[in-house]
């Protein structure tokens, strides 16, 4: 017979964490979309020279045929084309507010992106509705996605 | 009469392949450029080399070492955008360093079993992403009870492997550092170069101290960077070039992990993985059926070891051989012509880019000023790597 044991702790045991951290960088496109969105409150998308297929968040290439991309401005603005209530927090507690994450296509664009939506109860939310992007107050920008607080009903 | 039973030769070829482009990025300690952008260079590089578009692209390796160097777990599907790895099959081989070899091995065996006949291979490491050091991600290879509580690291691990070949075979210091002092020049013409330099023996035996015998300047830098390489059947190839490099061979084993089971001063796994590319390639004597060697290099004492075990020198003789300037670029036997892990850099499993590519470069007649001064129609890449005891082998030709 196999003993029971249940707590792993009860055999003899050695403890151990993998301590490394990450810097990543942000890539070439990255840095244009980013670096824009956090001096100019600008969105950037880019255009397959070949395909003319539309991406957002921008790519310095067309992942479909490996042709090279132009970037372009666009609103930001855009469709919910699904979206989810998130009610619990990683640890199974149920979160103060529910959260609203919509996967949104932008408009112009053959892209799109997931974010949070705002200003909207989790019952007025549905598919096909137009959002626009909430930025951030200027001065507490850091040219990553959470400059986005959120998208909210137009 | 006894038989050799040589491990991994029942299959059967179904149809001969053949390389046909190639490409890489720099190699540099931190490119900007995401693991995808750098994919996407390499990979564009590749096929205009061989005058193929993405939709050409039947299946597609991609070979990549720890996801914790890029911090992308399962880094594969994230790499998969820029290596070309949607709306077709798509698969990530992963054997540490040898992984610079066997990437190539994986796609050989795609092609040549009919199951396509246009192979995109793609190798991508970023390991600048990683802290405090890449070499911390190391620190958790090793058996956590008999080896993690000391804190290991691989340099230390190096230098207990460099102190035993020395002194079993009795080679002095300065006879290690020339590798360095060759590859380092050799990587001067490469234009992906992470830390060519001209250096010499002292600059080697004076560099700061590490784990020693390993100083600084014996080891190679970890680097980010890419290598694609199109791989395809003897129908296709026809149409394409007029110069395909064919592989003829391959080849790789594993020995065990258990360092206490190994004698350090040979390696075995590139003995035993040698001669199952041997038996394929139909080579009897290496040393004088092959033209240009590319073993893998990410220590000066490597180069030297390896040799030895893929037979191009007798145990302890290889410091010979680059002594008498046999391995330079126009000696007889030219190794690392590229420059290697020491002097172009080492993006681990992207290090595909100095090892397959180059003897591809090198055996079409491509490698510009690295052009190895002697008529070249055989060579052989390398690339070794897991827990320090798998070794990859491929060997090419320019005849079929």
């Amino acid at each position: 017979m196999i003993e029971k044991i249940t707590d792993p702790e009860k055999l003899r045991h050695w403890g151990g964490k993998i301590e490394l951290y990450w810097v990543y960088t942000s890539g070439k496109a990255g840095d244009l979309f980013f670096k824009k969105l956090k001096a100019d409150g600008k969105f950037l998308a880019a255009k397959c020279k070949k395909c003319c297929w539309i991406y957002f968040p921008p790519r310095i290439y067309c992942p479909k045929d490996f042709s090279e991309t132009e970037y372009l401005e666009v609103s930001g603005e855009g469709r919910v084309r699904a979206f989810t209530v998130a009610r619990l927090d990683p640890y199974e507690k149920e979160l103060k507010k529910p959260e609203i994450y919509a996967l949104i296509d932008i408009d112009g664009t053959n892209g799109s992106i997931i974010h949070l939506l705002g200003e909207v109860n989790a019952e007025e939310v549905s598919i096909g509705m137009r959002v626009k992007p909430v930025l951030k107050p200027k001065e507490q920008m850091l040219g990553d996605l959470t400059d986005i607080l959120y998208f909210k009903p137009i | 009469m006894e038989v050799e039973v040589i491990k991994g030769l029942k299959f059967q070829k179904k149809q001969d392949v053949a390389i046909v482009g190639a490409g890489m990025t720099s190699f540099k300690r931190r490119l900007n450029e995401t693991g995808r952008e750098l994919n996407y260079y390499a990979v564009r590089q590749a096929l205009e080399e061989a005058g193929l578009t993405i939709d050409d692209v039947e299946i597609v390796v991609l070979g990549s070492a720890p996801d914790a160097f890029d911090g992308v777990h399962m880094k594969e599907e994230y790499l998969s955008d820029g290596a070309g790895g949607f709306d077709r099959p798509y698969m990530r081989y992963f054997v540490g360093g040898g992984t610079a070899v066997f990437a190539p091995i994986a796609g050989y065996f795609h092609v040549a079993s009919g199951l396509a006949d246009v192979c995109l291979v793609v190798c991508e490491e970023k390991m600048s992403s990683c802290h405090p050091h890449p070499q911390s991600a190391f620190k958790y290879i090793w058996d956590f009870f008999l080896d993690r509580p000391l804190k290991p690291n691989l340099i230390w691990i190096f230098a207990l492997e460099m102190r035993r070949y020395m002194h079993v075979n009795n080679v002095k210091h300065e006879d290690i550092a020339l590798v360095s002092v060759k590859n380092k020049a050799n990587a001067l013409d490469h234009p992906c170069s992470h830390v060519a330099e001209k250096i010499t023996v002292e600059d080697v035996l004076n560099s700061e101290p590490m784990a020693l015998p390993v100083r600084r300047l014996d080891v190679s830098p970890p680097s980010d960077g890419a290598a694609a390489l199109v791989m395809v059947a003897a129908h296709k190839a026809r149409h394409l070039t007029d110069e395909p490099v064919w592989v003829t061979g391959v080849g790789w084993s594993l020995d065990t992990t258990w360092w206490t089971n190994r004698d350090l001063y040979y390696p075995r796994y590139a003995a035993e993985s040698a001669k199952m590319a041997y038996k394929m390639a139909h080579i009897t004597d290496p040393r004088k059926q092959i033209d240009v060697v590319e073993p893998y290099d990410p220590f000066d004492y490597k180069e030297l070891h390896h040799l030895e075990g893929l037979g191009f020198a007798k145990k302890g003789e290889a410091p010979i051989l680059t002594k008498e300037g046999v391995t330079q670029r126009d000696g007889d036997l030219p190794v690392c012509p590229s420059g290697g892990l020491l002097g172009v850099g080492n993006p681990i499993s992207a290090a595909m880019g100095v090892k397959a590519c180059e003897i591809y470069w090198q055996l079409s007649y491509r490698a510009g000023k690295r052009q190895v001064a002697k008529e070249v129609s055989t060579g052989l890449c390398q690339a070794w790597g897991d827990l320090m005891q798998i070794s990859t082998v491929m060997i090419m030709s320019n005849k079929r």
